[in-house]
């Protein structure tokens, strides 16, 4: 049974990351993407990551992915034209990501020999990633806050007129 | 349903968030539309989330979901930056094909 | 810890400037922060503290964050009048502060997720300032580069990161040291030290992931293009050292022969390129990337001596761009272009700029007795030691190559006519930059000891 859900949630994220890439029209992009997302957050469920799952829906589905609609909406972008187009360049970029991908999955093959604990059912429950989250990682937790003061700053400070 | 987790192998996961990393990569350099290789980068973070939660589920060990939390933070502060930056180009020349973009040369 | 709570304060307190009005002595308090910053940093020397186990203020920490603080100093009195005319200055400063906390954290993590954070603080904040100039199109331009590569570098980083934990079940560095080591053949380390390589060659500008650096340092303020050849370069090798050392010293067959040829190709680029250029400020980018190149000639050779000579070469080279920076900053102001001919025959009229940006460019180019010799020396020296005598010769070839663009500026400064017999303006803070990077370059080029005993 969960083999067959990784099967078919696997397929579903790679065709509509397909999606993503190949479609004209940004808006359908954007959708796609939340289906690769939700696709993705069903996966964390089959590795008993739920409370990731959700946080995952709610901040990138829910979050990111508005704010991509809104800029495009605001720039009025959903138009389906892309002018320079060059058959060379998309041969190379197509060409270029196979490589790496038959060189990944080449030289990370045999990961299944390494040591794997036994499984606990408890690992991603929410409970003890705080605990994780508060003791070992509470001076990343801190130092971030700085980082999201920067790209606020930032963000405002590029969006704003300047008045003279 | 959850308890036979280890039924499914490790290289299964790494075989996929591989797939779409490389898809996002491709996305990157495909693309000339500054908001699809936005898209893509995001894409390939996302592998990058998959691959952590899946190691992380196979050694038993909550790090690399907190971890999770820090590249979710990053991609929401890099996303809300990189859009700020994009609309005030698109003020100016009222595009977002990168290859307008050719003005540094030489 | 101290230096970045100081910092971070003081970034805030940069923030609440606008609103309460104390614009005026934001700059002086700023100035007082960072030299405090830099007292309370120094004080932690022989004193290693480890926070959380997350971050472990050794001494390579401490000195590498002591030459950031300083270069900054002097980064912060070059800039003020730039952004004096800005509306938002204050935002300018807070970003700048903020980036420094990430460029602490650069040097002092002992945790993948700090490394991680520390880069992107970093980033963040430079991205915003590169294109920071908004109705600038080739400023937006830059920064937009800027973003899309280095968030391109970051999904490499991150997965090279995630590789790593899956083999060793940590993010520390100590215990992926002892797994590492114990899992060498595995493909998963291989592939990971590969990509984390990768997006930390991005960040450091080597070819050949380079190409995003001359258009995003020609493009961006002249002021915010001197912080990303000093502070941001100083922080990325200290990072790219400080990992690969203590992690991966244990299985450098794994990495230095990619990091070998990256090297050569940074330097053969880097050089070439440089010579065709008309502006001088595309000339220093290539030069900035060329740079980067000979330091990585001392992490390619790793050993006893590495963390000393990058210490000396990221240092004295970051004085040596202020200088030059400040420098280019003045005359295109007062030319109206950034160009070689720009700089010619101005030595009658304006001794001090000639004479600065002379030396400057002849420790860029490692002229003895300037400091830049002995960064080059004591980086060749490094790789003698491990052996690779043929990279020692074609980075030589390398540096001849180098001193024939930088001359090109001295002979255009000294023995162009003059076309203007017109002294340009200096301003107070301007020239006291420019004598103490000028004493500071002939200073350690005298006694390099000065920096070198403190690693």
């Amino acid at each position: 049974m969960t083999v067959y859900l990784f099967i078919i949630l696997g397929v579903f994220a790679i065709l509509s990351a397909l999606m993503v890439v190949f479609t004209k029209n940004p808006i359908h992009s954007i959708l796609y993407l939340v289906l690769t997302f939700f696709a993705i957050a069903g996966e964390y469920v089959l590795l008993n990551a739920q409370f990731l799952a959700i946080v995952n829906i709610i901040v990138y589905a829910g979050a990111i992915m508005v704010l991509f609609l809104f800029v495009v909406m605001l720039l009025n972008l959903n138009k389906e034209t892309e002018p320079h187009k060059s058959i060379l360049r998309q041969l190379i970029a197509v060409i270029a990501a196979g490589i790496l991908l038959i060189v990944l999955v080449g030289s990370l093959k045999g990961a299944d020999t390494m040591t794997i604990k036994p499984f606990a059912q408890n690992t991603g429950y929410i409970e003890n990633l705080g605990q994780v989250l508060f003791k070992d990682f509470l001076l990343p937790f801190e130092v971030s806050a700085i980082l999201f003061l920067a790209a606020m700053v930032g963000a405002v400070m590029l969006g704003k007129k300047d008045i003279k | 349903m959850l308890g036979d987790l280890k039924t499914i192998p490790l290289d299964w996961y790494i075989l996929l968030s591989s797939i779409l990393f490389c898809i996002g990569v491709m996305g990157v350099l495909f693309r000339r539309n500054a908001i699809i290789i936005f898209m893509s980068i995001e894409l390939m973070l996302n592998a990058v989330n998959l691959l952590l939660v899946a190691f992380s589920a196979y050694h038993n060990d909550a790090k690399g979901q907190v971890f999770v939390f820090f590249t979710m933070a990053v991609a929401a502060a890099e996303i809300a930056v990189g859009l700020a930056i994009l609309v005030v180009v698109y003020r100016n020349t009222k595009s977002t094909d990168i290859d307008v973009l050719n003005r540094l040369k030489g | 810890m101290n230096t970045l709570i100081i910092l971070s304060a003081l970034g805030i307190i940069a923030l609440f400037a606008e609103i309460f009005r104390f614009r005026k002595a934001l700059f002086p308090l700023i100035l007082l922060g960072l030299g405090g910053a830099f007292f309370f940093t120094a004080k932690e020397y022989n004193h290693p503290q480890i926070f959380l186990g997350m971050m472990n203020f050794d001494n390579y920490a401490v000195i590498f964050s002591c030459a950031i603080l300083i270069i900054a100093f002097l980064w912060f009195m070059m800039a003020k009048n730039y952004f004096l005319q800005e509306t938002s200055v204050t935002d300018h400063f807070a970003l700048i502060l903020f980036s420094l906390v990430g460029a602490v954290v650069m040097v002092s993590f002992s945790n993948l997720t700090m490394l991680f954070l520390g880069i992107e603080i970093l980033s963040v904040s430079v991205y915003v300032l590169a294109a920071s100039d908004k109705s600038n199109v080739m400023s937006n331009e830059s920064g937009f580069k800027y973003f899309l590569m280095g968030s391109f570098a970051t999904g490499f980083l991150l997965f090279g990161i995630t590789l790593i934990y899956g083999i060793t079940g940590s993010f520390d560095l100590a215990s992926i040291h002892t797994q590492v080591a114990a899992n060498h053949d595995s493909g998963l380390v291989i592939a990971g030290i590969l990509l984390l390589m990768i997006g930390l060659a991005f960040k450091s500008s080597l070819a050949p992931f380079h190409f995003w650096a001359p258009d995003v340092y020609e493009g961006a303020p002249t002021t915010v293009t001197t912080y990303m050849a000093t502070v941001v370069k100083t922080a990325a090798f200290a990072a790219f050292f400080r990992l690969f050392s203590t992690c991966f010293a244990g299985v450098t067959g794994h990495w230095t022969d990619v990091l070998w040829w990256m090297v050569v190709l940074t330097l053969f680029v880097g050089n070439v390129s440089a010579v065709r250029q008309k502006s001088v400020k595309r000339l220093l980018a290539y030069s900035s990337v060329a740079h980067a190149g000979y330091i990585a000639i001392a992490v390619v050779s790793m050993g006893a001596a590495s963390t000393s000579a990058i210490l000396y070469y990221t240092f004295t080279y970051s004085i040596s761009s202020i200088s030059a920076f400040t420098i280019l900053f003045i005359v295109s102001r007062h030319k109206g272009s950034k160009d070689i001919s720009a700089f010619e025959g101005m030595s009658k009229a304006n001794p001090l700029l000639s004479f600065a940006m002379t030396v400057a460019m002849l420790s860029l180019a490692g002229i003895p007795p300037t400091a830049g010799f002995f960064a080059k020396y004591y980086v060749f020296l490094t790789a003698i030691n491990a052996g690779n005598t043929l990279l020692v010769l074609i980075a030589v070839i390398a540096a001849l190559v180098g001193i024939y663009y930088y001359f090109r500026v001295i002979i255009a400064i000294y023995f162009k006519p003059e076309q203007q017999l017109v002294p340009i303006k200096v301003g107070p803070l301007h020239r006291t930059v420019l004598i103490i990077t000028t004493i500071l370059t002939l200073l350690f080029g005298l006694f390099p000891n000065l920096i070198l005993g403190w690693i």
